[in-house]
Order: structure tokens, then C-alpha cells, then sequence
């Protein structure tokens, strides 16, 4: 496997707002792909949240290419957010856009592209992601599976080395989910690109993914591979996956 | 007894929240000079369209409604001057009166509050709706700096369009209110055409330009920085009235302080 490309050490977060995280650490290889995956309030969304450097108010590091995030200055900051792709749980579509002004959103801004190169490349990811029909329509007008591939096809307009995805089976059909999985597993399948999956349900990423990690109560209570996601009998892992509320983890 | 302890104390607090806000305002400001850095990164191109749409909502949709107003003020302030300064036997003085009244104070102010009833609202709603749906935080994430993104072009549309709709109020005041004026009183175009001329000078052309680029900046700055404060949905109708209600306040107190270093 090659160099590390994202990697926690000892993140530790109170906050009042967000759920706490406790000493989490876990590294992410170029090329590998995650789920990250844990109940409510687990402290899931907070890891994101740091990742994605919407606070720097924790104690630990996280290292992106071996830079600390949390040292960049504001340009290694814009450096590292240009090489970032994320999809929102909500989507986060400008709602004045239409589909492919949204699209290029990233790429007008950041990219050396011209107009001419920006249109071929934004057409290709629609034509990839069956948006064709709907590229003038804002996101008022879409469903919630056009809006997801939406949000994907504007997250790697730029080909982010690193794609985090949050929460992408919410809310959508199995059958939605599917096709998206497969039009995911085709970067998720590349040496030099990783896409971390943030869910609720990990069963549905089973193929994708060769490395699963479990959050709760904001420590790691699991961290394997896929054969050991799918044998191990850690405690936590076989109550999630059961659904029971018997076990470890106190349910609400 | 009690009136003389909680009287002090209220009036402490409520200066010390607007000193807060002030300061809260003082960073908010500098958080858009610091985001010039990331210029340098910026491709203008995505910010064309920002800038275009913001004029023409600003500017040209507003244009009926600002020669309308511009066509009574302008019919009642020439009515008045007509019918009155004869009285004081200074009816050579309505070109003074005119550039006076409309040209220095009128246009420039009932312009601004103009666009801020109209654009400094739909600024500070479109801002806080789109917080509100994670818009600004995606951007955010895409490493798009929205001080620069959200506040920049709209302060560039604002001044094209504050300088453009002061200009045409005044035209519309002075040549309009003529002819709404004629209708009612009699005076000779060229006497009335010679005395506004006579009474504009170089002075009242700078102050114009100069109080439609601050309020240019003054509006979408104020706006904008309303529109990306509420924390809920719940908080957008509040802080869309502050913000034009704040908006208003500064911008006739500018008004006030920039005709005091010209005219006094």
C-alpha cells in the first residue's frame, strides 16, 4: 500500500455543540478507501468536521500529505480545500445555479481551464452521471438522487485526491443507491485517488471498501478490514450490525 | 431608589452591545481585506456572473421605480421653489435650490434607500437562506473564500449601479420635474436650464460620486454581514430587518457627515 494520505493522531474535541471525540486515530492510505461508520451522536460528523477543517479547536493532529492542517496558513489552507472533494448530506447545491453552473462552480473558480475545456469536461461528468436531461434545472426542480449525483459530479470536477462522502444513502432509493455505488467504485477503484464514506450504513458499501472504522461515544471501538467487518465478534460491531439494544452501546 | 442603579446599568449594557457589535463588525471587515490575499488565486471569470445579475437587479430593475420617484420629488420641489421664492424675492435662485435640494441631498439619499428597501433585503434574505442550506459552508469546503465570492462582486454591482441610478434621478428630477412643473406654473426652459447649470459646480459632481461609492460599499457590506449572522430559520426574518434598518441609520448619518465636509 502506498504513504499515508490522511492520518488522525490522538484528535481529541470537547465541544457544547458538536459530539466529543476521545483519542481517535486511524490513518488512510493513498488509494484506499474508508467507511467510516458509527450510531448518532457517535462523533462521526465531528471527524469529518475536523478533516474537512471547520474548527481547529482539538487537541491531536491530523495529518493531510504529512502536513499538520492545523498549521497551514490561509493559502496551504485554500491549497488543501482545492484538493478535497465533498459531498454534503443536505447536498449544499447553490440554489441559484442550475446543474452544470454547479458543476462548474469549483472549476471557474480554482481551475487554469478555459471556458471552452471547462464545458467539455463539465458535459462529460453530466453525460457520465445521466444529468443530461436535468442540466438546466435548478435544485429545486431535482430529486434527491439527482441532487446526490449532483453534489458528486461538482465534488470531483476537480479530482480530488481525497472524496469525502456524507451520509449518501440517506434518503434515496436501493436502487439509486446501487447505481451511485457502482459510478463510485469506478474512482474508488484507482491507486491514486481514496474516497471515505461517512454512514449510517456500511453494509451498503461492503464491496467498496476494504477498510471499515466504528465510532462511538467519540473513541474508535473498531478499526479492520472488510473480512474482519463481516467475522469479527467484537461487541460493538455485532450490536450495530444486529440493531439491538442490547449490548455496549447504550441506545436512545 | 432603584431607578438610579438600573437606569446607569441599562445604558451601560446597551452601549457595551453596540461597542461589541462594532468590534464584532471592525473583524468581519477585515476578514474581507485579509481574503484580497487568495485575489491572486481567484479567476475573475467566476465572479462575471455574480456581478452582472447584482447591476441589473440593483440597477436596471430598479429604474421605474427610482424615475418615478425621481419625477415627483423633482415636480415638487420645482412647484415649491416657483410658487415661494418670489415671495423672498430670490426667484433667481431656483437653480440653486434645485442642485441644493435634489442634486446634493435628495438623489443621492432617496437613491440608497431605494436599494436598500429593495437590494440590501434580498441581499441579506438570499445570504441567510443560503446559509441556512449549507450553500455557504459547501462553498466553504470547495476552498472558495465567500468573503470574496458573496461580498466582493456585489460591492462592485452596487457602485456601477448606486452611481448609475443617482445620476438618472437627477437628470429625471431636474428635467422631468420641469416639464410635471409647467403644467401647474410657467418659467422660460432656458431660465430654468441657465440658473441649474449657474448653480452645479465641480463640488456637487465630486460629493455625488463620492457618496455613491461609499454607499456602493457601505450596503451590500452591511447586508452581507446581517445576511451570514443567522444561526437558524428562525433567525433570518430578525437579523433581514436589521439589516436594512441598520443600513438606513448609517447610511444617513454618511449622507450627514459627507455634506458637513463639503458644504460647511
Amino acid at each position: 500500500m502506498n504513504e499515508n494520505l490522511l492520518k488522525l493522531e490522538q484528535v481529541t474535541y470537547t465541544s457544547i455543540n458538536h459530539d466529543p471525540l476521545n483519542d481517535v486515530s486511524f490513518s488512510l492510505a493513498r488509494g484506499e478507501n474508508l467507511v467510516l461508520f458509527g450510531p448518532e451522536n457517535s462523533g462521526i460528523e465531528t471527524v469529518l468536521m475536523m478533516v474537512l477543517d471547520l474548527d481547529e479547536t482539538y487537541e491531536g493532529s491530523i495529518l493531510y500529505k504529512n502536513m499538520n492542517i492545523k498549521e497551514l496558513d490561509y493559502v496551504g489552507k485554500h491549497n488543501y480545500k482545492k484538493e478535497i472533494g465533498f459531498v454534503h448530506g443536505v447536498y449544499g447545491l447553490i440554489s441559484n445555479m442550475s446543474v452544470e453552473d454547479n458543476i462548474s462552480l469549483p472549476l471557474e473558480y480554482h481551475s487554469r481551464m478555459s471556458e471552452n475545456e471547462i464545458k467539455k469536461h463539465v458535459s462529460r461528468l453530466i453525460y457520465e452521471l445521466n444529468l443530461d436531461y436535468c442540466k438546466k434545472f435548478r435544485p429545486v426542480d431535482l430529486s434527491s438522487s439527482e441532487m446526490l449525483r449532483t453534489s458528486y459530479a461538482r465534488a470531483i470536477a476537480m479530482d480530488p485526491e481525497l472524496l469525502l462522502i456524507q451520509h449518501p444513502s440517506e434518503g434515496q432509493s436501493p436502487l439509486n443507491i446501487q447505481s451511485f455505488i457502482e459510478n463510485l467504485k469506478e474512482r474508488a477503484d484507482r491507486d491514486d485517488r481514496s474516497v471515505v464514506i461517512v454512514t449510517y450504513e456500511p453494509e451498503k458499501f461492503i464491496d467498496f471498501s476494504d477498510h471499515f472504522i466504528m465510532i462511538f461515544s467519540g473513541r474508535v471501538v473498531f478499526d479492520g478490514t472488510r473480512n474482519e467487518f463481516l467475522d469479527s465478534d467484537n461487541r460493538y460491531l455485532q450490536q450495530y450490525k444486529s440493531g439491538s439494544s442490547l449490548g455496549p452501546m447504550a441506545i436512545l | 431608589m432603584e431607578v438610579f442603579y438600573t437606569i446607569p446599568v441599562s445604558i451601560g449594557k446597551k452601549a457595551l452591545g453596540i461597542w461589541a457589535g462594532i468590534r464584532d463588525f471592525g473583524n468581519y471587515v477585515k476578514s474581507i481585506g485579509l481574503s484580497f490575499k487568495s485575489l491572486r488565486y481567484l479567476r475573475f471569470r467566476s465572479l462575471y456572473s455574480t456581478v452582472i445579475n447584482q447591476t441589473r437587479f440593483t440597477g436596471i430593475d430598479a429604474l421605474n421605480f427610482v424615475v418615478l420617484i425621481a419625477l415627483i420629488i423633482g415636480a415638487t420641489v420645482i412647484i415649491q421653489a416657483i410658487t415661494n421664492l418670489p415671495k423672498f424675492g430670490t426667484e433667481g435662485f431656483i437653480g440653486n435650490v434645485l442642485v441644493i435640494i435634489v442634486a446634493r441631498e435628495l438623489g443621492p439619499l432617496i437613491t440608497a434607500l431605494i436599494v436598500i428597501s429593495r437590494s440590501g433585503s434580498a441581499i441579506a434574505a438570499e445570504i441567510s437562506t443560503q446559509k441556512q442550506n449549507r450553500e455557504i459552508l459547501s462553498m466553504e469546503i470547495m476552498g472558495i473564500d465567500t468573503r470574496l465570492y458573496i461580498v466582493f462582486p456585489r460591492i462592485i454591482a452596487s457602485i456601477l449601479a448606486i452611481l448609475s441610478l443617482i445620476i438618472i434621478f437627477d437628470l429625471t428630477a431636474f428635467i422631468g420635474g420641469y416639464v410635471i412643473a409647467r403644467t401647474t406654473v410657467y418659467i422660460a426652459p432656458e431660465t430654468f436650464l441657465q440658473t441649474a447649470l449657474d448653480a452645479f459646480s465641480l463640488k456637487d459632481l465630486l460629493a455625488t460620486f463620492i457618496k455613491s461609492l461609499i454607499y456602493g460599499i457601505l450596503v451590500p457590506l452591511i447586508c452581507c454581514y446581517y445576511g451570514f449572522k443567522p444561526r437558524s430559520k428562525f433567525e433570518v426574518p430578525i437579523y433581514v430587518s436589521r439589516a436594512v434598518i441598520r443600513t438606513l441609520f448609517t447610511i444617513i448619518v454618511v449622507n450627514v457627515i459627507i455634506s458637513v465636509l463639503f458644504y460647511f
